[in-house]
């Protein structure tokens, strides 16, 4: 995992979005991280495909949160 | 008990320490109550005889991981302050590593009773080559915790070293009591063949293992960049790394640059029972790390028969008796890391010896011992403590 993967899983991990139920809107993320929304698609593409991270859309919106390997990447970077 | 990680929430070996602990107190007849975080999928409230397990949801973000870890913190104080009105106040609050320290602090002086402090490793360890504002405050909160703990355990005779030398704590306040396995864990009739193939290792392959979170110091760089110098003397080999981390990307691409990529299996994550089938199916483990305080993966390789071969540092140096129960190398040195693991893929009575030796070894690492000597720990915590 390179520096924007850690930092988007981490991000992810202390905003508490490790559930469905605690999803984060992905326009509210970019906000957050200071990114452009394309860019961090793309990011999340990513995160996605390796299993860390899962999307879903919730009331019309698209929304990402942390799976358990996620979680334990996202702490892995501190331990 | 106050602890970030507890399985299924399993970062590093302090998860496998608090678990072992816990439950070897809890049948030697105590009552454990473990605070820790949440996790997908785990239940918020576990117990089982007199072991308890509170996972605590951290229902308020928080802008950073360091000001994270304060923030869940205050919610582990919460969760004890209830726990002692429920139970009443506990006999002992044992706190692990940094990330408890200020909620273990807290409940010190508002419960009135003493807290053991267990050091799993210490940031100037951690972050030698990166010291940082976010290392100033992990280190200033090892200091509290090391102050205010009536007494401070450490993993290994290495670690209790560093933990004296670092925050200046008088020699006799502190005990160095090993991590532990449950040999029965790693017992049992693996299908080997069926555990070689799911990894991608072909019959008459020998299988080279590695397990650890991908970070740098676990070293399993150098093991990648060993690892064409041990094909040159055993071509029909496969490299398995288990676990995961931010380095899989860089690792992946060292793989590829070194032309191991196709002989290599990165695993991730993988459940307690695959982790037991790829130690004991293995022809090799190795632990070639950088720094590592325990590195109990050694002994559960030793408790699953497989040979070892690990880096001369912290506590995989006091574990192992060289050429005896595994071998030895200086760390960072690919060069020595192939010449060991070739000289055990290759010799399989030498092998064979080395794997005996472990499983005796692993034996005299149980649970049961560690959960005695921490119970002396707390009584004497429980004996020194003033309050005024």
């Amino acid at each position: 995992m390179s520096e924007g993967p850690k930092v988007l899983l981490s991000t992810l991990m202390v905003l508490g979005a490790q559930s469905p139920e605690r999803a984060l809107a992905i326009d509210e993320l970019a906000s957050k991280l200071g990114m452009r929304v394309p860019d961090l698609q793309a990011e999340l593409d990513r995160v996605t495909k390796a299993g860390y991270a899962v999307m879903t859309r919730q009331g019309g919106r698209v929304k990402v949160y942390l799976t358990a390997t996620g979680v334990i990447t996202a702490s892995s970077a501190y331990s | 008990m106050l602890c970030w990680e507890y399985p299924p929430r399993i970062i590093g070996g302090l998860a496998r320490h608090v678990e072992g602990l816990s439950e070897a107190l809890a049948s030697l007849g105590h009552e454990v109550h473990v605070i820790t975080l949440d996790f997908p999928g785990a239940p918020y409230e576990e117990h089982e005889g007199s072991l308890y397990v509170h996972r605590v949801p951290v229902s308020v973000p928080a802008p950073s991981f360091h000001s994270w870890v304060l923030l869940f913190n205050h919610f582990f104080e919460k969760r004890a302050g209830q726990l002692a009105h429920e139970f009443g106040p506990p006999d002992i609050l044992h706190i692990h590593d940094w990330l408890t320290v200020p909620a273990g602090v807290a409940a010190k002086h508002l419960l009135r009773c003493p807290v053991v402090m267990t050091f799993h490793s210490t940031e100037a360890s951690r972050s030698s080559n990166s010291p940082s504002t976010e290392s100033a405050m992990v280190e200033g909160l090892e200091w509290w915790g090391s102050f205010e703990a009536a007494r401070v355990i450490a993993v290994s005779g290495w670690m209790k070293s560093e933990v004296v030398s670092i925050f200046k704590i008088p020699p006799e306040k502190a005990v160095d009591i090993p991590n532990a396995v449950d040999p029965l864990k790693f017992e049992g009739a693996a299908d080997n063949q069926a555990t070689r193939r799911r990894w991608g290792v072909e019959d008459g392959d020998r299988l080279i293992t590695a397990v650890g979170r991908l970070t740098a110091q676990k070293g399993f760089d150098d093991l990648i960049r060993a690892y064409p110098l041990i094909k040159k003397s055993v071509p029909a080999s496969r490299l398995l790394l288990v676990g995961d981390g931010y380095m899989r990307t860089e690792l992946e691409r060292l793989a590829e640059q070194l032309h191991v990529r196709d002989s290599t299996t990165f695993a991730g994550f993988v459940s307690d029972a695959e982790l037991v089938a790829a130690l004991r199916s293995s022809d090799v483990v190795v632990v070639p790390s950088r720094f590592e305080p325990f590195g109990i993966i050694a002994l559960e390789a030793m408790a699953a028969g497989a040979p070892l071969v690990v880096s001369r540092v912290g506590g995989l140096a006091e574990i192992v008796e060289d050429s005896v129960d595994g071998i030895k190398v200086e760390p960072n040195n690919p060069s020595a890391i192939a010449v060991a693991t070739v000289s055990v893929l290759s010799d399989r009575e030498f092998a064979a010896r080395l794997a005996t030796r472990g499983e005796e070894k692993a034996k005299s690492y149980s649970w049961e011992n560690v959960a005695k000597k921490t119970l002396s720990v707390y009584q004497e915590a429980a004996r020194g403590t003033r309050y005024e």
